[in-house]
């Protein structure tokens, strides 16, 4: 299995020289099973570039297949979808997955993104054939060898962790959410954060309990696990109603499911890359001050990884 | 009157090294007038940038006010609305200014970019910052302070997008981005708008072998923009609304082909300066 990053940055995109090794573009992930086609996981502007890439293959003729999983709709995870090029040429087939949601259909949302007056070109003039599927959390499939699982996390309007086992490997994706202790994010808009250290009633605690066990028990023992850890602890306490973790959250629940490699991911987008250099040492310190066995790396643009039989 | 470039790249932002020079940021543009009014010409991502610089004004203070004025609403041109940190301060107030057949469906269309489904903000609503959207008329002045607006619509694709002129004791500045004119180029009222602009900020998002296989898009090439130029009789052109594909040496090119095209057909007095973010012009 190789895991490749086309996009890293959370929120929004940040060109310029302050990002130009972690690189400026929003969330997209490709898990590339051997000798499979393409899991791209979200689809933030990143996934311009693995289009262009996948445009010189099998799409570029009309004869690819892509399985795209969606975390959650927000901007910076659909936002590079418009600008897929293999979803212009007639041929390919694209099957698009994301939560189910209780009042709209995922094709509706994704229609509605590029509807007028917003972009000029609808879903309904798409050239390849793009199936949508909508997933209850907890759910288990196959992509052709790869087992697929998902579950829920700690962010506004809800977004889903996935598990992918293929080739003897797994990777999990969980991002965006934020820790399981002070607030409890679904689809309430909370306009004011609670104070640190506020209790919070018990029916939520449970809830985040139950969403952190079932994380915990998704993560156990996987060769890579990719955390959203956009917030400095700083700015985790001004803003925990954002739906964001720090990289201790991401340690603990490392720690705590026995994970092989910690990738910090979607990065503020106003960290410079020597922001981003200074947390990723700060957090391999603290890892081994704490006798962790993993090791912690941070996901940049272009960087690949390969994982099970074919490492 | 002072005009800045924060996002001068079309369609979707462009990061990476190879655009450090022009930059990838999506279009935004401010007007400062001689008496310090704001406008803010479209919101791509390029507003972020803008906004962070003023928060050590009065908008930092929740006591700026500026005009928004919205050329149309496709994503790289409303992008930036949500990370603009002056709009999460009580207090500070915004006259936004784009098109619509009325205000309310204007103000519509800029709710359904915060709908929950997209972004966490849920609603325009949710801003501390105050909003006064309105619908402009077509070829009406109207007045941002002490500068005078007037807007005309140029066709882009299958839809419109606006154009704005907009002037301080007789000087004027043009913004006309995202303009795919027919083969007779510009309308005559559109011209007048252009005439005699002593800076005129035009789509320059193609070479024009790229516009040729993509003319639906409804974007000008170097050589459409050079064309409304000379037409116009301004003082200086600015290329514009760089495609997400062009290096900086890609841009350069484009400088150099739009130069070459001026001085060969009668635009030789015509200044021309490729946008790129961060550059300042003083009108």
């Amino acid at each position: 299995m190789k895991v490749k990053f086309w996009g890293v940055r959370g929120s929004i995109p940040v060109p310029g020289k302050s990002t130009n090794r972690y690189g400026g573009n929003t969330s997209c992930v490709e898990i590339r099973p051997r000798g499979g086609w393409p899991i791209v996981i979200d689809a933030g502007t990143g996934i311009r570039r693995l289009g262009k890439y996948l445009m010189d293959g099998k799409f570029g003729e009309g004869h690819g297949t892509a399985h795209i999983l969606i975390s959650h709709t927000h901007w910076d995870h659909i936002q590079g979808m418009p600008f897929f090029s293999p979803l212009y040429r007639r041929g390919n087939k694209m099957h698009v997955f994301a939560r189910q949601q209780a009042d709209t259909h995922l094709q509706a949302v994704f229609a509605s993104q590029t509807e007028d007056p917003y972009f000029p070109v609808p879903l309904t003039a798409l050239e390849a054939d793009v199936q949508f599927h909508e997933l209850v959390e907890g759910a288990r499939f196959m992509i052709d060898k790869t087992a697929v699982q998902c579950t829920r996390l700690n962010h506004p309007w809800v977004a889903m962790a996935y598990r992918l086992d293929c080739d003897g490997a797994s990777v999990v994706y969980c991002s965006d959410t934020a820790p399981f202790t002070d607030i409890l994010l679904e689809h309430e808009f909370i306009a004011k954060p609670p104070l640190p250290g506020e209790l919070i009633p018990a029916s939520m605690a449970d809830k985040l309990a139950a969403m952190r066990a079932g994380l915990v028990a998704m993560c156990q023992g996987v060769d890579l696990l990719i955390y959203d850890t956009q917030f400095t602890v700083d700015e985790y306490r001004q803003r925990p109603h954002w739906g964001h973790s720090t990289p201790d959250d991401a340690l603990i629940i490392a720690r705590e499911a026995g994970v092989k490699h910690l990738c910090l991911y979607h990065h503020a987008p106003m960290r410079t890359d020597e922001a981003q250099d200074a947390i990723l040492m700060a957090t391999r310190w603290t890892a081994k001050q704490a006798g962790d066995p993993f090791d912690v790396i941070a996901a940049y643009e272009g960087l690949e990884l390969t994982l099970g039989d074919d490492a | 009157m002072k005009v800045q470039f924060w996002g001068v790249r079309g369609s979707i932002p462009a990061p990476g090294p190879e655009t450090n020079r022009y930059g990838g940021n999506t279009s935004c543009v401010s007007v400062r007038s001689a008496s310090g009014e704001l406008i803010i010409i479209d919101m791509g991502t390029g507003l972020m940038h803008l906004g962070n610089a003023l928060l050590g004004t009065e908008f930092g203070k929740g006591g700026g006010k500026a005009t928004i004025l919205l050329s149309h609403a496709h994503w790289d041109h409303i992008q930036g609305l949500g990370f603009f940190a002056p709009v999460f301060i009580p207090g500070n107030h915004f006259v936004l200014r784009g098109h619509g057949k009325s205000s309310s469906m204007l103000e519509g269309i800029l709710e359904g970019q915060m709908n929950p489904n997209f972004s966490p903000l849920y609603t325009l609503k949710n801003l501390g910052a105050s909003f006064d959207v309105r619908a402009v008329v077509p070829g009406e002045p109207f007045d941002a302070g002490a500068l005078r607006v007037t807007a005309r619509p140029n066709p882009h694709g299958s839809t419109t997008a606006l154009a704005f002129r907009i002037e301080e004791q007789g000087r004027a500045f043009v913004y006309a981005s995202d303009a795919g004119y027919p083969d007779a180029g510009p309308t005559a009222e559109v011209l007048g708008l252009y005439r005699g602009a002593h800076v005129m900020v035009h789509d320059s998002t193609y070479t024009p072998a790229h516009q040729a296989t993509r003319r639906n898009r409804g974007f000008s090439s170097y050589e459409q923009a050079a064309d409304a130029a000379i037409a116009a009789g301004v003082g200086r052109l600015v290329t514009f609304h760089y495609d997400q594909d062009y290096s900086d040496e890609d841009v350069d090119a484009l400088r150099d082909a739009c130069r070459a095209y001026l001085d060969a057909h009668g635009g030789a007095k015509i200044e021309l300066v490729a946008a790129a973010e961060g550059m300042e012009l003083e009108i």
